[in-house]
C-alpha cells in the first residue's frame, strides 16, 4: 500500500513539476535566454492568488490576478531587461545575471509586502480522504494531474498547430530563418514568455494550497525546472514533461529504497546519470560540434 | 622653563578634572537571519534586543549610548561566519547575539578564539551548553524541553509510540539522539525517525510513511517555513497522531495555522503575569510598541542585552575597559541577574536555567498545561 500511496503522491508532485519546467524549457528553447527569473514568476502568481483569495475576492478573480500578474512580468523583463541587453550584444552570462538579480528583487519585494513568513491557502481541497486502506488523496491531487493534462495538452496543440505555436518552433530551430519569412522574432520570444509563463499559474496556486508559500520559494521551482529541462532534454518540450513526471515520481517512490534525507538528492542523482549517460535528455537531440 | 611647563601640567590637569568624563558609545553585535526562508525569525529576535537597548539607553545604564550592529546569517553556518569575523575585526564588538544551533556552534570557535562572547536566545540544540567559555545561552535547551514533554505524553496522555521528523542539520541530529535515549528511560518507544534535508519543502511522502508507521506521537524537529510545512503535509496527509514541536514552534505563523489546532509545543516558562518590576516593563512596553503579546523569543533577546547592560555597568563602575574577557569576569562575579522572568544565574556551562512549560495550542495561541522545574 505504501508503494502506491508513494506513486500517487509522486504522480501529484511531479504533474506539478512539469508544468513548472515545461514553461522554463519552452522560454529557454525558443528564445535561449536563461530565465532564472522563471522561479519569481511562480512566486508572482503564487503570492498574486494568495492576496486576491484571501481578500475574499472569489476563485476566478484570485485566478485572474494571478495568470495577469505572471504574464505581464514574464513580458515585461522580456521588454525591459532581457531585450535591451541583447540588443547591445551582452552576453549570455549577462542575461542570466540580470534574471538572477530580478529574481532577488522578487523574493525581496513579496516578503516586504506579504512577509516572509509561511503562508498558505486554506481550503478543504488539500485534505486526503481514505480512497482505499492505507491510501490518501487529496482532491487537490486530481486537480493537479488533470490541470497539468489539460495546459500541456493545449500547449501542445498550440505548438504544433497554430501558426504562432510553429513559428515558436521555428526560432528555436533558426532565427535567422524567421526573419527571411517576415516574422518578428522579438513579437515570437514575447509569446514564448507569455505562454511560458502562463504555464507557472496552475502549479502555483495548486502549491499555495498544498505545501504552502514563502518568498524563497521561486529558488526551488527553478531548481526542478533547471534539472527537468537537462534530464528532458534542452528545447523539447515533451521530453521536460516526461522529466517532471519522472522527477516527481522519483523523488517519491525514493522513500522506498532510501531514507527520507536522500529524496531530494535522487533528483540531481538522476540529472547527473543522464548528463553522463546521455546528455541529450530523454528527448532531446544530440548535436555535434 | 621647568616652571612654566610644571604651572602649564597643573593647568592641563585641571581642565581635564573639569571636563565631563567622555561617553563611550557601546557597540554590540547580533547574527540574525535577516533573509532567506527563517528571516521571520529575524524580526522576533530584533523586536526584543531593540526593546532593551532602548531601555538601556533611557535608564542611562551605561556611559554612553548602546548599539547593535546587526548581520545577516540566513540561519546558515557560513555566512554566519562572515558575519561574526566582520563584527570581531571591523566593528571590534565584544559580546555578539546570536540565534540557531547551527549557526551557533560555528560562530563559536571565532568567539572563543578573539574573547568575544556569544549569546545565543534561539537555538536550543543540547551540544551549545558545551560551547567553551565564551558562549552562553540565554535559552534552556532542548534536551530540557525533551525531558519535560516525553514524561508528560507516556505517563499523563498514555502515548507511548514515537515518531520523529527531523531536520539534517546539527539541531535536529541532537534532538533525535535525546529522543533516543529519553524514551527507553520512562517506557516509550522512537517506532520511526525521518531526517529531512534543511532545503526540502515537499513532505507528502514522509507523511505516508509516518501514518504507516502508526506511531502515537509524531515530533517535529525543524525551525523556520520547514516546520510549519511539515504540521501542514502532515495533517493534509491523514496524519491524525498527536503532533509535539519544541519552542521554536511559538512563532506568529506556526500558533496562526490552522493546522497546528491541538499541537503540543514545549518552551521556557516565563510568567508574564509577574508583578516584577523588570518584567512588567517588558511586557507593558513590548505589548504597546509592537501591537501583540511577547514570546519567549522576545523575552531571550530582551535579557541578553539586559545582561550587557549589567555587566558592562559594573565594569565600567569600576574603571574598567569592556572587553569579552572582562564581561566573562563579570559574569563569573555577578550571582544573579534581574532579568524578564525573575531573578535568575547561569549554571557553570554558562546556560541559564528556566522552568520548562508544556503547552497545547488552541485557538491560535499556546496555553500552558504543566509547568516542570529542573535542578
Amino acid at each position: 500500500m505504501l508503494a502506491i500511496q508513494l506513486a500517487i503522491t509522486g504522480l501529484q508532485t511531479g504533474a506539478l513539476y512539469a508544468l513548472t519546467a515545461v514553461g522554463f524549457s519552452l522560454i529557454f528553447g525558443s528564445t535561449r535566454i536563461f530565465h532564472f527569473a522563471h522561479g519569481a514568476t511562480f512566486v508572482i502568481a503564487a503570492y498574486f492568488f494568495y492576496g486576491v483569495f484571501g481578500a475574499g475576492l472569489g476563485l476566478l478573480p484570485s485566478i485572474a490576478a494571478a495568470g495577469l500578474g505572471a504574464v505581464a512580468f514574464g513580458v515585461l523583463l522580456d521588454r525591459l531587461v532581457y531585450a535591451p541587453i541583447q540588443r547591445h550584444e551582452g552576453s549570455f552570462f549577462t542575461v542570466f545575471v540580470a534574471s538572477f538579480g530580478v529574481g532577488i528583487v522578487v523574493q525581496n519585494l513579496i516578503g516586504m509586502v506579504f512577509g516572509r513568513g509561511f503562508v498558505t491557502v486554506n481550503t478543504p481541497l488539500s485534505r486526503s480522504v481514505e480512497m482505499i486502506p492505507g491510501v490518501y488523496v487529496s482532491p487537490l491531487a486530481w486537480i493537479a494531474i488533470l490541470c497539468t493534462a489539460i495546459f500541456l495538452g493545449a500547449l501542445q496543440f498550440f505548438l504544433r498547430r497554430t501558426h504562432t505555436g510553429m513559428a515558436l518552433r521555428a526560432l528555436a530551430d533558426n532565427p535567422e530563418l524567421v526573419r527571411t519569412f517576415g516574422l518578428n522574432p522579438r513579437m515570437i520570444a514575447a509569446t514564448a514568455f507569455a505562454v511560458g509563463s502562463v504555464l507557472v499559474v496552475p502549479a502555483a496556486i495548486i502549491t499555495s494550497a498544498t505545501t504552502g508559500l514563502n518568498p524563497a520559494i521561486g529558488h526551488h521551482v527553478m531548481l526542478i525546472s533547471l534539472a527537468a529541462t537537462i534530464v528532458g532534454g534542452i528545447g523539447s518540450v515533451s521530453g521536460t514533461m516526461l522529466a517532471g513526471l519522472l522527477l516527481g515520481l522519483a523523488e517519491s517512490l525514493a522513500l522506498l529504497v532510501v531514507d527520507s534525507q536522500w529524496t531530494e538528492a535522487v533528483t540531481f542523482a538522476i540529472l547527473f546519470a543522464f548528463i553522463i549517460i546521455r546528455p541529450a535528455g530523454l528527448l532531446g537531440r544530440a548535436t555535434a560540434h | 622653563m621647568t616652571r612654566h611647563f610644571t604651572l602649564a601640567g597643573a593647568i592641563v590637569s585641571l581642565a581635564c578634572l573639569a571636563m565631563p568624563a567622555v561617553a563611550e558609545e557601546h557597540t554590540i553585535g547580533a547574527i540574525f537571519p535577516l533573509s532567506g526562508t527563517n528571516a521571520v525569525y529575524g524580526d522576533v529576535f530584533m523586536s526584543g534586543a531593540d526593546l532593551a537597548v532602548e531601555h538601556i539607553n533611557a535608564d542611562g545604564v551605561l556611559s554612553g549610548p548602546l548599539s547593535i550592529a546587526y548581520e545577516d546569517s540566513q540561519a546558515l553556518p557560513q555566512p554566519a561566519v562572515v558575519a561574526m569575523t566582520k563584527l570581531v575585526n571591523v566593528t571590534g564588538v565584544p559580546y555578539t547575539l546570536s540565534a540557531f544551533t547551527g549557526v551557533s556552534k560555528a560562530i563559536s570557535t571565532l568567539a572563543t578564539r578573539n574573547s568575544v562572547v556569544g549569546v545565543n536566545g534561539g537555538g536550543v540544540g543540547p551540544d551549545l551548553a558545551e560551547l567553551g567559555d565564551y558562549f552562553w545561552n540565554v535559552i534552556p535547551l532542548a534536551n530540557l524541553e525533551m525531558r519535560a514533554v516525553v514524561p508528560f505524553l507516556v505517563e499523563e496522555r498514555g502515548l507511548k509510540s514515537f515518531a520523529l521528523v527531523y531536520v539534517d542539520d546539527p539541531l535536529g541530529d541532537a534532538m533525535h539522539e535525546e529522543l533516543e535515549t529519553i524514551l527507553p528511560e520512562v517506557g516509550g518507544e522512537l517506532v520511526d525517525s525521518f531526517s529531512v534535508p534543511t532545503t526540502a519543502q515537499q513532505f507528502s511522502g514522509v507523511a505516508a510513511q509516518v501514518r504507516a508507521s502508526g506511531a502515537d506521537v509524531v515530533y517535529v524537529a525543524s525551525y523556520g517555513n520547514q516546520q510549519l510545512q511539515i504540521v501542514k503535509q502532515l495533517r493534509d496527509n491523514g496524519v491524525d497522531a498527536q503532533l509535539v514541536a519544541y519552542s521554536g514552534y511559538a512563532v506568529p505563523d506556526a500558533l496562526a495555522l490552522p493546522e497546528s489546532e491541538g499541537m503540543i509545543i514545549t518552551g521556557q516558562g516565563v510568567d508574564f503575569d509577574s508583578e516584577d518590576a523588570v518584567t512588567k516593563r517588558f511586557v507593558e512596553d513590548y505589548t504597546a510598541k509592537f501591537d501583540r503579546a511577547p514570546t519567549a523569543y522576545n523575552v531571550n533577546y530582551y535579557n541578553a542585552v539586559l545582561v550587557y547592560g549589567a555587566l558592562a555597568a559594573a565594569i565600567e563602575a569600576e574603571g574598567g575597559e569592556v572587553t569579552g574577557e572582562a564581561l566573562l569576569e563579570a559574569r563569573r562575579a555577578t550571582e544573579s541577574f534581574d532579568l524578564v522572568g525573575g531573578t535568575v544565574s547561569f549554571q557553570d556551562n554558562g546556560t541559564l536555567l528556566f522552568p520548562i512549560q508544556v503547552k497545547e495550542i488552541r485557538d491560535g495561541a499556546a496555553h500552558a498545561l504543566t509547568s516542570v522545574t529542573f535542578d
